[in-house]
C-alpha cells in the first residue's frame, strides 16, 4: 500500500531539544546527579554528552523521555514540555537505542522494527511495509526479517536496534552508548553507517557516550560534562579540540588533541605541495631544471601518464638518461585521495614509510603531494587553532 | 495394620473386596506378579476411576495455577513478597499429604473438595516458584527498551515479560501435573475416588496385579500430560529452537 510509505514520510523530521534548569535528585543522595542542566539541542543536529561514569550524561538523556523522572526545572521537545506529557505516549515519539540493543528475543526481527508502529496502532500491512524500509535502510538482508534476535550477529542485532528507535518516524532519537558493546573494527562500521544514515534522515539526536574519541566522530556539538551534569563545555569538535575551556576539558580531550584534530580535516582541506612532474620521454635536462628551482617544494621528479595520473618516484638513476624512462625506479607508495581523512592519511604515511604521498583527485590525477612536514606544520600554526571551516567539512562517513 | 488409612481404605474399598472371588482365575499360578487373565477380564473396572482420577488432577492443577499465578503476579510487582510467599508456599508443600487430608475433614468433610484443596495447595510452590523465576530471567535490557519505547507496565508484562517467561512457567506445570497426578492416588482416603481405589486394599498385598495396572495408568496419563505440555511449550516459544548466528 502505497500511502504507508507517505504517511511515515509527510511527518516533521526532528525536533530541537532544550534542558531548562532540568535537575535530578534522587532521594536520599546528597548532590543532585543532574544540577540545573542548560542547553538547547538544535533540530537534526547529533549531540554528545560525553563525560566520566557518574557525570549524569545517561541521567540526563533519560530525563527527555522520562525514563527518569524530572525533579525540577523543564525539558522542551520543540515547544513543548515534557512534563505535561503521558510517559507512554511521549515514549512513542522519541527514538530510544541502548547498549545492550534490548531487542525482543521472542519477536522476530520484522516484528521487533514494528514495535513502537504496533503499539500505536498502525495496521499490519503499514507496519510490514515499514518494516522492510527499514531493513533497506540499515543496509540487512530482507530475508532477516523472518529471523529472531538470537540469529544475528551483535552488530547487526545493534543495527535492528537503530532500525527498530526509527520505525514510527521520531522527532528525536535517544542513544545511551549505543555502540559501546560492539567490537572496534564493527564499531567503526557502524558509525559510519550511522553518519550516513543521519546525513540523510536528520534527526535530532542525543548521544551519550564516555569515549571522547567517538564523541569527536559522531558529534555536532559536544557537550563535555563532569559530576552533578555539569556542562563544562558545549561546542562544535573542532571548538573542542581547538580551545578546551579549561582544565577538566582539556584533561579529557586528551593531550592528543592535536592529532584528535586530523581527524576533523580532509587531505583536500589543506595547501598541498606541488611536486615537479615528468613525462615518459620528456627530456630529463627539463626535469633536472625543475628539480634546481630554487622554490620547489618535493625534492623529487613524479612520473606521470598523458592524463597526469601519478606512475611513480624518478631517482637520479632515472634521471642519468637523455629521456625519461618508461618505469620509474622507486615505487609509488601510499597514494591518497582528497576526500580521505587527514589522520588515515598521516597513519598511510608514517606506515609506507614515505615522506612523500601524491594525492589525487576524482578522476586519479594528481592533485598534490602531501608530507608528514606539511601536517605538523600545520598542527603548530595558529591559523589551524581559528580555523573555522574544518569544522564544517569534517567527514561524515 | 489398625493405621487409619486401612481403615478407610476397607470402606472406600468395600466393592473392590467382592470381585476377589475372579482373582481365582489365577489360583493355578498363584506367585506370579501379574495375572494377565485377570487383567483382561476385569479391564473395565478402572474407566470410572481413571476419570475420577483425571477430574481431580485437572481442576486440582488448574486451581493451583490460578492462585499461584495471581500470587506470582502481585509478588513481581510488589517485590518484597516475594520471599514470604515462596515461604509460605513452601510450608504448605511441607505438610504430610495424609495428615493434609485429615486436618481438612472437620472443615471441608470427606469427598473431592477437601482432595482438590490439598493437591491445589501442593502445586502452588511449584507455580508460583517458576513463574516468579521466569519473570525474573527476563533481562533487564529487554525491559528497559520495552520502557523506553512506550510500552506501559502492563504491556511490558503480557506483551514481553510473560511470553519470554513461558517455558519456566511451562516448567513448573509440567512438574505440577506429573506429582499431582501420583499423589492424587492418596485422595481415596477422603473418599474422593480416583485410581487409588484400586491400590489400596487389604487383599493387594498378595494379589499385586490390580496394583500394577493402576500404577500403569497413573505413569502413563503423567506421561501423557507432560509430553503434552512439553508440545504446548515448544509451540508457544519458537524462537527458542532458532540456532544461534
Amino acid at each position: 500500500m502505497p500511502s504507508g510509505e507517505s504517511d511515515a514520510q509527510s511527518q516533521p523530521g526532528a525536533s530541537s531539544v532544550r534542558y531548562e534548569e532540568t535537575t535530578k535528585r534522587y532521594p536520599g543522595a546528597g548532590a543532585p546527579a543532574v544540577d540545573k542542566l542548560t542547553l538547547e539541542v538544535p533540530a537534526g543536529e547529533i549531540c554528545v554528552l560525553v563525560g566520566p561514569s557518574g557525570c549524569g550524561k545517561t541521567t540526563a538523556m533519560r530525563m527527555v523521555n522520562r525514563t527518569v523522572e524530572i525533579t525540577s526545572g523543564d525539558v522542551l521537545i520543540g515547544e513543548h514540555s515534557v512534563r505535561d506529557r503521558e510517559p507512554a505516549q511521549l515514549r512513542r515519539e522519541i527514538g530510544y537505542v541502548i547498549q545492550q540493543i534490548g531487542l525482543f528475543p521472542h519477536r522476530t526481527i520484522t516484528e521487533n522494527i514494528g514495535a513502537v508502529p504496533q503499539l500505536l496502532g498502525w495496521d499490519k500491512g503499514r507496519i510490514r511495509q515499514r518494516s522492510a524500509e527499514l531493513l533497506e535502510l540499515i543496509g540487512l538482508d530482507p530475508e532477516l526479517g523472518d529471523r529472531y534476535p538470537a540469529q544475528l550477529s551483535g552488530g547487526q542485532q545493534q543495527r535492528v536496534g537503530v532500525a527498530r528507535a526509527l520505525a514510527a518516524d521520531p522527532l528525536v532519537m535517544l542513544m545511551d552508548e549505543p555502540f559501546g558493546a560492539i567490537d572496534p573494527i564493527n564499531r567503526e562500521r557502524l558509525q559510519n553507517e550511522f553518519l550516513r544514515l543521519q546525513a540523510e534522515i536528520r534527526k535530532t539526536v542525543l548521544f551519550v557516550t564516555h569515549d571522547i574519541d567517538e564523541a569527536i566522530k559522531m558529534g555536532d556539538r559536544i557537550a563535555v560534562m563532569r559530576e552533578g551534569g555539569r556542562v563544562e563545555q558545549y561546542a562544535t569538535p573542532a571548538e573542542l579540540l581547538m580551545a578546551p575551556a579549561n582544565e577538566f576539558v582539556e584533561d579529557f580531550v586528551g593531550a592528543d588533541r592535536a592529532l584528535k584534530r586530523l581527524a576533523l580535516m580532509r587531505v583536500g582541506d589543506i595547501n598541498l605541495w606541488e611536486a615537479p612532474l615528468a613525462h615518459v620521454g620528456q627530456a630529463t635536462a627539463e626535469v633536472r631544471t625543475k628539480l634546481a628551482a630554487p622554490d620547489v617544494e618535493v625534492p623529487y621528479a613524479l612520473l606521470v601518464d598523458s592524463e597526469r595520473r601519478p606512475l611513480g618516484w624518478l631517482t637520479e638513476r632515472d634521471l642519468a638518461g637523455d629521456t625519461v624512462p618508461r618505469q620509474a625506479d622507486s615505487p609509488l607508495g601510499p597514494v591518497l585521495e582528497q576526500d580521505d581523512v587527514m589522520r588515515d592519511a598521516l597513519a598511510d604515511l608514517l606506515q609506507g614509510e614515505s615522506q612523500y604521498a601524491p594525492v589525487i583527485d576524482h578522476q586519479g590525477r594528481i592533485a598534490g603531494v602531501l608530507s608528514v612536514e606539511i601536517i605538523s606544520e600545520f598542527l603548530a600554526s595558529p591559523e589551524a587553532k581559528t580555523d573555522e571551516h574544518t569544522a564544517a567539512e569534517r567527514p561524515h562517513g | 495394620m489398625g493405621s487409619p488409612l486401612v481403615l478407610a481404605a476397607g470402606e472406600v474399598g468395600g466393592d473392590f473386596f467382592r470381585e476377589r472371588d475372579v482373582g481365582d482365575l489365577c489360583q493355578a499360578q498363584s506367585g506370579h506378579l501379574f495375572c494377565w487373565d485377570w487383567a483382561k477380564e476385569n479391564l473395565d473396572r478402572y474407566g470410572t476411576p481413571t476419570v475420577q482420577h483425571l477430574e481431580i488432577v485437572l481442576i486440582s492443577v488448574l486451581v493451583g495455577f490460578v492462585v499461584a499465578f495471581a500470587l506470582a503476579l502481585i509478588a513481581h510487582r510488589t517485590r518484597w513478597l516475594q520471599p514470604p510467599l515462596l515461604t509460605a508456599t513452601g510450608l504448605l508443600y511441607t505438610i504430610p499429604s495424609i495428615a493434609f487430608f485429615f486436618l481438612l475433614i472437620p472443615l471441608t468433610g470427606f469427598g473431592r473438595d477437601t482432595a482438590i484443596i490439598v493437591l491445589a495447595a501442593y502445586t502452588l510452590q511449584i507455580i508460583y516458584r517458576n513463574t516468579i523465576l521466569g519473570l525474573n530471567n527476563v533481562p533487564s535490557s529487554v525491559k528497559d527498551a520495552a520502557r523506553g519505547m512506550g510500552f506501559t507496565d502492563r504491556q511490558i508484562l503480557w506483551k514481553v515479560e510473560l511470553p519470554l517467561a513461558i517455558p519456566e512457567i511451562i516448567a513448573g506445570l509440567r512438574v505440577a501435573v506429573v506429582s499431582t497426578i501420583a499423589i492424587a492416588t492418596l485422595v481415596v482416603f477422603i473418599n474422593a475416588g480416583g485410581l487409588g481405589t484400586q491400590i489400596y486394599g487389604e487383599g493387594n498385598l498378595t494379589f499385586p496385579t490390580t496394583v500394577i495396572i493402576a500404577m500403569a495408568i497413573v505413569m502413563g496419563m503423567a506421561l501423557l500430560f507432560d509430553l503434552v505440555l512439553l508440545t504446548v511449550q515448544r509451540l508457544t516459544t519458537p524462537w527458542r529452537r532458532v540456532r544461534q548466528a
